[in-house]
């Protein structure tokens, strides 16, 4: 077994509940709290921290899966692009003939449409390879 | 591209996870090579051969297809 077998499997889901965690409290203080805009900066910045730990902890793990697992995670992440580029193609076309509310379509409701996607890649490819 | 993998696998005695260990991948990842639905790289494909003690053009033979 090679050296890069080494990190285990899994071990960027604490990282992957951190982030989502903090990007849940910070969206729910911003959303339902009164903040200095200070204090509302640092908690919309915040997120990004976490994430960018979970993104290092994830490509650690990627790159120590065998050839199958990577092609896995690759083709997942081609068709949660495509996805995302259909979505945004649409909603930019529609947002000139009709008005979209922005209670429902704002950025922070394409975020979970983007990580659907990826979980739709995920699915489709491991189907093609099981 | 077809392949003589559960041949040479039946010749060893060894199962999927026996091949997979051995090669440092899945079970899932030899399956699907088994199965030809994943083509493997150079470097997998010479240790599939290594470990069977034969050479790459002996297990993955191409196909008028291909």
């Amino acid at each position: 077994m090679s050296k890069s077998k080494q990190v285990s499997k899994n071990s960027n889901v604490p990282y992957a509940i951190l982030w989502a965690l903090t990007y849940i409290i910070c969206l729910l203080l911003l959303k339902k709290t009164s903040l200095p805009p200070a204090l509302g900066l640092f908690l919309a910045l915040l997120p990004i921290a976490t994430f960018a730990l979970f993104i290092v902890k994830f490509s650690q793990e990627v790159a120590s899966m065998d050839e199958l697992a990577i092609r896995i995670y690759l083709e997942a992440a081609v068709i949660a692009f495509a996805l995302c580029l259909l979505l945004m193609m649409t909603l930019g076309l529609l947002d000139l003939v009709i008005v979209l509310k922005k209670e429902d379509w704002s950025y922070r409701h394409l975020v979970a449409y983007l990580a659907i996607f990826y979980f739709i890649g995920l699915f489709i490819a491991k189907r093609k390879y099981n | 591209m077809k392949n003589t993998i559960k041949v040479e696998r039946a010749k060893k005695d060894w199962t999927q996870a026996d091949l997979a260990e051995k090669i440092g991948v899945s079970r899932q990842t030899v399956n699907s090579i088994e199965t030809g639905k994943f083509i493997p790289s150079t470097l997998l494909a010479l240790k599939m051969a290594n470990v069977f003690g034969t050479s790459v053009e002996a297990i993955f033979q191409l196909e008028s297809t291909d």
